[in-house]
C-alpha cells in the first residue's frame, strides 16, 4: 500500500527527518549562544539530507540526482559551519560575547 | 599444499558450518553469531599482536640504541608483555576530582573501539575478510577521523588544562595529516576503479589479466607520503611531540592510569599495526605472493612496514610542532596535489585497454609501460619537489646567517663604541 | 517485525533523543558530544537506506571535521567554562516549532487531506494530474509499486554524473569554487590581527565615534557647541 522496503515504509523516514528538522529549528530559535545556534542549523541540514536520501532510495535509486543533491547539501553545510564558526570566533575576539541578540549594530 | 594455502579459508568455512548447523532454525541468528565470532577473533588477534609488538618494539629500539632491551622477565625477556599487563592491571584506578565521569571513562574505550574497527575491512587471504565493503578505503579514513573525537573527550574529561591543550594540539596534528593521506590514496583508487580493498589487491595480483605489479612501483611518491602521514596519524615518533613526557607532560592522557592507560596504549599500537596492514594492502600487494601462503605474505609485509616504523622511532629526533605543521601544509599537500593532477592526466593519456581507447581516446600501452611511465612521473615530482624545498631551505638559511652576521657586526660596533 | 524495522526504531529514537539533548542542555561541550551521537545515528540511517557511501561520508565530514570545529569554537569562546543562560524566548520558539512540525506531518505523513484541484487551481502547479486527489501522504504511491533495487555501480554512476556535461558538472564546479572561497575566507576572518592592524582598527573606531558625536551636536541632540569648522568634517573618511 505504501512504499515499503524491508518493512520500513517511506513515511517513517520522513517523520524522523521532520522531527529532527523541528528540533533543530527549536535549537536555532531558542538559544542565546551563537554556537548552539549553529548546532541547530547543522541538525536541520542533516534532517534535509535524510529526507533526500530516503526519497532517492525509494523513488529513483538508479538515478544519481538524489545523491548529487545530498552531496551538495553535505558540502555546503560543512562550508557554512566553517565560516560561521570563524565569524563567531572573530566576533568573540572583538566583543568578548557571543550572544546573537547583542549583535544588533552594523559595526562591532 | 592446498591445505596450507587456504588454511584460513578452511577454518572459517568449518566454523561457519558448525554455527549454521547449530542455528539452523534461524539463518539470521546464525549470521549474527558468525559475525560475532569473527569480530572476537579479529579483536583477539589485534590484542595478541599488541602484546607481541610492545616487546618487539622495545627490543628493536634498544638494539638500535646499542643496548639490549628487556631481558629479565622470562627467557630473553619474552614474558615482558605479561609483566607489563600485570602492572597495568594492578595499578590504582584514579579519577581526577571534578572530572566529567562519563566522558573521562568513555574516552579510552572509544579509542580502542575505533582502532579495532579498522580490521573489519582488511583482507587477510582471498575470501577471508571481515566485510567486503565497496567503500572500504573511505571507511578506513573515516574511522581514523572518528577516533580523533575520543582524544578530545580524553583531554576535556581529565579536567586538566595541560591535558586539554595537549588534546587540541594532537587533534590539530591528526586532522592536518588526514589531508595528505586522503590525497595519496586517490591514485590507488583511481587506477583500481573501486574503493573495495579486495579489488585493490586483485589489481596488484596476476588475476584477471592484471600485470601483478604492486602499486608502490606505480606511485612511489604516494607510498612515501602515505607512510609519513600514517606515522603522523598514529602520533608515533618522530611525530610524538604531543605525548612526550619531557614536554607537554604526556599530553592528553596524563590523568589516566592503570587499565585506562593500557587501553590508550593498546589503541596506539593497534592503530600503528592497522596502518602497516593498510599500507601493505594499498601499496605492497596485500596477501599476493608467489610461494608462501597468502596470510604469511601479508604478515611479512606488515611486519616489514612496522619494522620501518620502529627504525624511524629509534633513529630520528622528535620534530617541533611548527616544523610538523609547516611540512604538512607547505610541502606534503602541494606535492600531493601536483602528483595527483599529473597522475590523472597520464592515466587518461596512456590507457591499457582497447575499449577505453575507443571510448575516450588515448595511447594504448601495455600495463608494464604504463607502470614505468607513472613511476618516472612520480619519482620526477618527488625529486623535483625535494630539490625545490632544498633550494628554498638554503635561501632561508643564508638569509638567517646574513641577519646573524649583521647583528654580530652591530654588537661589535656597539661594544667598541 | 523485521530486523530492519527494529534497527530503524532504535536508531531513530537515539537520533531524536540526542538532538533533543543538544538543543536543551546548558553545557555546550555535552551538546557537541550528543551532536556527534546524533550524527552517528544518521550515518546508521544512511546504511539502512543502502547509501553506504553517504554513511561513511557523514562520519568523515560531520564527525571528523565539523564536530571538531564546533568543539574548538566552544573552547576558544570560553564556552567550556561557562554555561549557556536560559532563554525566555523558549516558549515562543516551541510553539512555532510545533506548528511547523504539524504542517510537515500533514504533508509527509500518512495523514491525508483530499483537496479538489478544481476548487484550488493554484494546486495544479504542484500536481501533474488535476483530478481530485490526496494532498497529504506524499509518500503514498499506488499499490503494487515495486521499489527498484540500487544498482551495483551506483558509486561509479554518481561519480560520473558529477563530471558529465549533461548532468551535474556545473553545480560540482560551483561547489568546488565555494569551498575554495570558504577556505580563504574563514582563514581571513579568524586570523589574529597584527598589532598594527589592531591599532588601525581602534583609530578608525575613535574617528568614527568623534564624527558621530559631532553630527549629533550639530543636530542639537547633544549639548555643547559644534567644535570643528564646516570644511574639516568631510576629510576623515578617505581610508
Amino acid at each position: 500500500m505504501q512504499n515499503v522496503l524491508n518493512g520500513i515504509p517511506l513515511w517513517w523516514y520522513l517523520v524522523v527527518s521532520s522531527a529532527l528538522f523541528c528540533i533543530g529549528l527549536y535549537g536555532t530559535l531558542a538559544r542565546k549562544n551563537a554556537i548552539a545556534l549553529l548546532m541547530g542549523v547543522e541538525l536541520m541540514l542533516n534532517a534535509a539530507n535524510i529526507n533526500l536520501i530516503a526519497f532517492w532510495r525509494y523513488l529513483a535509486p538508479a538515478s544519481s540526482g538524489g545523491l548529487a543533491f545530498a552531496a551538495f547539501v553535505l558540502v555546503v553545510a560543512a562550508a557554512e559551519a566553517a565560516v560561521g564558526l570563524a565569524l563567531v570566533i572573530s566576533v568573540y575576539r572583538a566583543t568578548r560575547s557571543i550572544d546573537p541578540e547583542k549583535l544588533d549594530k552594523m559595526k562591532l | 599444499m592446498n591445505v596450507i594455502n587456504d588454511l584460513l579459508k578452511i577454518i572459517s568455512d568449518f566454523v561457519a558450518g558448525i554455527v549454521n548447523s547449530i542455528f539452523s532454525f534461524s539463518p539470521f541468528l546464525a549470521d549474527v553469531v558468525t559475525m560475532g565470532l569473527a569480530a572476537v577473533v579479529l579483536c583477539t588477534f589485534a590484542a595478541l599482536s599488541f602484546m607481541g609488538l610492545t616487546y618487539v618494539e622495545r627490543k628493536v629500539v634498544a638494539r638500535i640504541q646499542d643496548r639490549v632491551g628487556p631481558n629479565q622477565a622470562g627467557p630473553l625477556g619474552l614474558l615482558q608483555p605479561l609483566a607489563d599487563g600485570i602492572k597495568m592491571f594492578t595499578k590504582e584506578d584514579t579519577t581526577p576530582a571534578a572530572a566529567d565521569r562519563w566522558v573521562y571513562n568513555l574516552a579510552p574505550l572509544v579509542i580502542a573501539i575505533f582502532a579495532l574497527t579498522t580490521y573489519a575491512v582488511l583482507p587477510f587471504a582471498p575470501g577471508v575478510v571481515g566485510t567486503n565493503l565497496n567503500v572500504g578505503v573511505f571507511y578506513i579514513i573515516a574511522i581514523g577521523s572518528g577516533s580523533i573525537v575520543a582524544i578530545i573527550m580524553a583531554g576535556w574529561g581529565s579536567n586538566n588544562k595541560y591535558a586539554l591543550l595537549g588534546a587540541f594540539r594532537t587533534v590539530a596534528q591528526l586532522v592536518g595529516y588526514e589531508v595528505p593521506m586522503l590525497l595519496n590514496v586517490l591514485p590507488v583508487v583511481m587506477i583500481t576503479g573501486s574503493m573495495s580493498l579486495t579489488d585493490i589487491i586483485t589489481q596488484q595480483t596476476t588475476l584477471n589479466g592484471n600485470p601483478g605489479i604492486p602499486f608502490i612501483v606505480f606511485f612511489p611518491l604516494s607510498a612515501l607520503v602515505f607512510l609519513i602521514s600514517g606515522i603522523a596519524e598514529t602520533a608515533r615518533s618522530p611525530f610524538d611531540l604531543l605525548e612526550a613526557e619531557s614536554e607537554i607532560v604526556a599530553g592528553f592522557h596524563v590523568e589516566y592510569s592503570g587499565m585506562k592507560f593500557a587501553l590508550f596504549f593498546l589503541g596506539e599500537y593497534v592503530n600503528a599495526l592497522a596502518v602497516a596492514f593498510v599500507f601493505s594492502t594499498f601499496f605492497l600487494g596485500g596477501y599476493a605472493g608467489p610461494v608462501l601462503p597468502p596470510y604469511i605474505w601479508l604478515l611479512l609485509k606488515a611486519a616489514a612496514v612496522f619494522f620501518i616504523f620502529m627504525w624511524l622511532r629509534g633513529t630520528l629526533p622528535r620534530i617541533r610542532v611548527d616544523q610538523m605543521h609547516n611540512m604538512n601544509w607547505k610541502f606534503l599537500v602541494p606535492v600531493s596535489i601536483v602528483h595527483l593532477v599529473v597522475v590523472m592526466a597520464l592515466m587518461k593519456l596512456f590507457v591499457t585497454s582497447p575499449a577505453q581507447v575507443q571510448a575516450n581516446g588515448g595511447i594504448l600501452v601495455t600495463p608494464g609501460v604504463q607502470a614505468a611511465i607513472l613511476f618516472t612521473a612520480s619519482l620526477a615530482i618527488l625529486i623535483g619537489s625535494l630539490l625545490i624545498a632544498a633550494r628554498r631551505a638554503r635561501i632561508m638559511r643564508l638569509q638567517e646567517e646574513a641577519i646573524l652576521e649583521q647583528r654580530r657586526a652591530e654588537n661589535i660596533a656597539a661594544a667598541s663604541a | 517485525m523485521t530486523i530492519q524495522q527494529v534497527l530503524f526504531i532504535v536508531i531513530a529514537l537515539a537520533v531524536l533523543g540526542s538532538a533533543v539533548f543538544v538543543v536543551t542542555t546548558r553545557n555546550l561541550f555535552r551538546a557537541a558530544l550528543m551532536m556527534i551521537a546524533a550524527f552517528f545515528g544518521i550515518a546508521g540511517l544512511f546504511v539502512l537506506l543502502d547509501a553506504g557511501l553517504f554513511a561513511v561520508a557523514q562520519v568523515l565530514i560531520y564527525i571528523g571535521a565539523i564536530s571538531i570545529l564546533v568543539i574548538f569554537a566552544v573552547m576558544l569562546t570560553r564556552g567550556m567554562q561557562g554555561m549557556v543562560p536560559r532563554n525566555s524566548q523558549a516558549t515562543a520558539a516551541a510553539v512555532t516549532v510545533a506548528i511547523v512540525f504539524a504542517v510537515l506531518l500533514l504533508l509527509f505523513g500518512p495523514l491525508r487531506l483530499t483537496i479538489d484541484v478544481a476548487r484550488w487551481p493554484v494546486l495544479s502547479l504542484f500536481a501533474a494530474n488535476t483530478s481530485p486527489r490526496d494532498v497529504g501522504g506524499i509518500a503514498w504511491t499506488p499499490p503494487g509499486q515495486v521499489i527498484p533495487p540500487v544498482p551495483d555501480t551506483y558509486i561509479a554512476d554518481f561519480g560520473r554524473s558529477l563530471v558529465d556535461l549533461n548532468q551535474y558538472l556545473l553545480p560540482f564546479l560551483l561547489i568546488a569554487f565555494l569551498v575554495d572561497v570558504v577556505l580563504a575566507g574563514a582563514i581571513f576572518i579568524a586570523r589574529q590581527r597584527r598589532p598594527a592592524e589592531v591599532a588601525e582598527d581602534r583609530q578608525l573606531q575613535a574617528e568614527e565615534e568623534a564624527e558621530e558625536a559631532e553630527a549629533m551636536r550639530r543636530a542639537g541632540a547633544l549639548p555643547g557647541p559644534a567644535s570643528l569648522p564646516e570644511g574639516a568634517v568631510a576629510s576623515t573618511s578617505d581610508h
